[in-house]
């Protein structure tokens, strides 16, 4: 392993050697060239990447992962990266001052797109802070009287390690299995409530299969309770309408990289009537009211306000486009192949994220042969094992369906020729891989697989 | 109030700034806004609402201009696979 590392890195560095011994040949064209930072690309004609060689950059369908930055965004922001780089907790000048107002801006621009105050936003590094601050933050804090909280088995996995920390230090932790549809059941929920349940946590829409939860009856079965109600908004934001006085949350996470802003910057809504409080995961100078302490990032905090002003803007014109261009995902896809099984419920779930399994077909492979694709086979936290998703497991999918899966991620900058070259790459590579698949072979002659008695070696 | 010229120049300045952007999906995505948003907004008669709209167009319109800038500064080597031509990519 060692050596293979070692092979790499050297043949990486020898590359690099020469290239830059090409730049110094062309000194002249050089000076105008963006300026060079270690990436894949070698040449105009194409990129080589992982011994793999493509013509040219890959078209976009990953929305879940990430999002393009909006150049609205970008252009709110780029001030406040140049003249204005004020701390906004500096009290005495200007540049103190401007910083802060455009703080408070974003403050408001983001409370409004979900029906807050601008005081319950809490600015943090990303929804996985938010997530740890809300779990962990609030256990620790009625620790005296409350140790049982319930989660679910498809929560993203900065819920559930959160979870599994709190269950180290003694807490007791109720993952609830979900139906087949990917929905909670709301009778199991109020089976698992306990005396002492300190947090209800439903993430809102699932980032690997676009379900949505029922949020406002889980929000009304925890005002009865009296228990508080946490959520992963990262994937809602922006895509469904949120209003937390409906849904009766008490803490929700945001992100500001899901909805066109930049990386790095997210939110944690605290509600403030009637008050949850948490005990901070991070100490110091006390900003954010000592929940979260460190210097604000205000390029960042601009540009995720300026993301969810933009998009409170645009929901409804996002939401129809989206909406036309999964219909032709989905019907480009059908109309061609059978065997296109879509996971999660089809009547809850949000339009820009497609996770289908296509019987017969090896995952990997397909992925592997969708280069031009820029897809994913389910969360980008766990892409890099090959296990099949566990969210698809608590849904009851097969294991060789689970391992056929792919989401497809629409999103407001997705274009129909795009879709369109989708559709057209992916059939060749099913029809291509179910070719060679002896598994089709059989199934088409009648055989049921099901049955078949694998021998172990 | 904005007269009908120049609400069309605004509309073709838009369309020709979105035109000269860089990155494929934000061009497409701009031209396609562009049009949509006037289409939506032919339906207006009301001389403040018309006035408030081109306002915004003109801001959008210098915002597009701007960001135009910003993106040929950082252009990938490598095109997007939409833009090139069907026979250059690989089918392996």
């Amino acid at each position: 392993m060692a050596s293979k590392l070692l092979a790499s890195t050297l043949r990486r560095t020898l590359t690099k050697a020469t290239a830059s011994s090409t730049t110094t040949h062309h000194l002249s064209t050089a000076v105008t060239a963006a300026p060079a930072f270690d990436s894949f690309e070698d040449d105009q004609n194409g990129i080589t990447m992982k011994g793999v060689k493509i013509a040219g950059r890959p078209l976009y369908l990953d929305m879940q992962a990430t999002t393009p930055v909006d150049p609205r965004v970008l252009d709110a922001m780029l001030p406040f990266l140049l003249s204005r780089y004020g701390n906004a907790h500096s009290r005495t000048h200007l540049f103190g001052w401007e910083s802060d107002l455009a703080v408070e801006t974003a403050r408001s621009q983001i409370s409004e797109l979900i029906g807050a105050s601008p005081k319950e936003i809490i600015f943090t590094s990303g929804a996985t802070e938010s997530n740890n601050i809300s779990i962990k933050g609030v256990m620790h804090f009625y620790k005296d009287k409350k140790r049982h909280v319930i989660t679910t088995q498809t929560e993203h996995k900065c819920v559930l390690d959160s979870c599994r920390h709190l269950q180290q230090e003694g807490f007791e932790i109720t993952y609830l299995p979900v139906r087949s549809d990917g929905i909670v059941d709301l009778d199991e929920l109020r089976a698992a409530i306990r005396p002492d349940t300190g947090l209800i946590s439903v993430m809102a829409v699932n980032n690997e299969i676009g379900v949505i939860q029922p949020m406002e009856e889980i929000g009304e079965i925890c005002k009865e309770f009296k228990i508080p109600f946490h959520t992963d908004a990262a994937q809602a934001l922006g895509k469904i309408p949120i209003d937390v006085e409906k849904w009766n949350v008490s803490l929700m996470s945001l992100s500001g990289h899901k909805i066109y802003g930049p990386k790095g910057i997210g939110a944690l809504y605290m509600r403030r009537r009637p008050r949850i409080r948490v005990e901070p995961l991070i100490n110091g100078g006390g900003q954010e009211r000592g929940i979260r302490s460190g210097t604000l990032a205000t390029p960042l905090i601009v540009g995720f306000g300026s993301a969810c002003e933009i998009a409170k803007k645009e929901m409804d014109y996002d939401h129809k486009r989206v909406m036309a261009l999964t219909d032709r995902l989905l019907n480009g896809i059908r109309e061609k192949i059978d065997g296109v099984v879509i996971n999660g419920s089809m009547e809850r779930r949000y339009a820009g994220n497609l996770n289908l399994s296509f019987a017969y077909v090896e995952g990997e492979s397909l992925l592997m042969g969708l280069k031009e694709v820029a897809v994913s086979s389910g969360s980008a936290c766990t892409s890099a094992s090959l296990e099949p998703s566990y969210v698809l497991r608590a849904l009851g999918v097969d294991e060789d369906m689970a391992h056929t899966s792919i989401r497809f991620g629409v999103g407001r900058f997705t274009t129909e020729a795009e879709i369109d070259r989708a559709i057209e790459l992916t059939v060749n590579q099913v029809v291509k891989l179910r070719e060679m698949s002896p598994l089709y072979e059989m199934v088409k002659e009648g055989i049921d697989i099901k049955q078949i008695q694998w021998s172990q070696h | 109030m904005a007269s009908r010229t120049e609400i069309f120049g605004l509309y073709r300045s838009l369309l020709r700034t979105a035109r000269d952007l860089c990155d494929y999906n934000i061009r497409e995505y701009t031209k396609r806004r562009t049009t949509d948003g006037f289409r939506q907004n032919q339906k207006l008669t009301d001389p403040d609402s018309i006035l408030l709209a081109y306002e915004e167009g003109k801001n959008q319109l210098a915002l597009a201009k701007r960001q135009s800038v910003v993106y040929s500064l950082y252009v990938p080597k490598v095109k997007s696979v939409m833009e090139l031509d069907d026979a250059a990519i690989t089918t392996n």
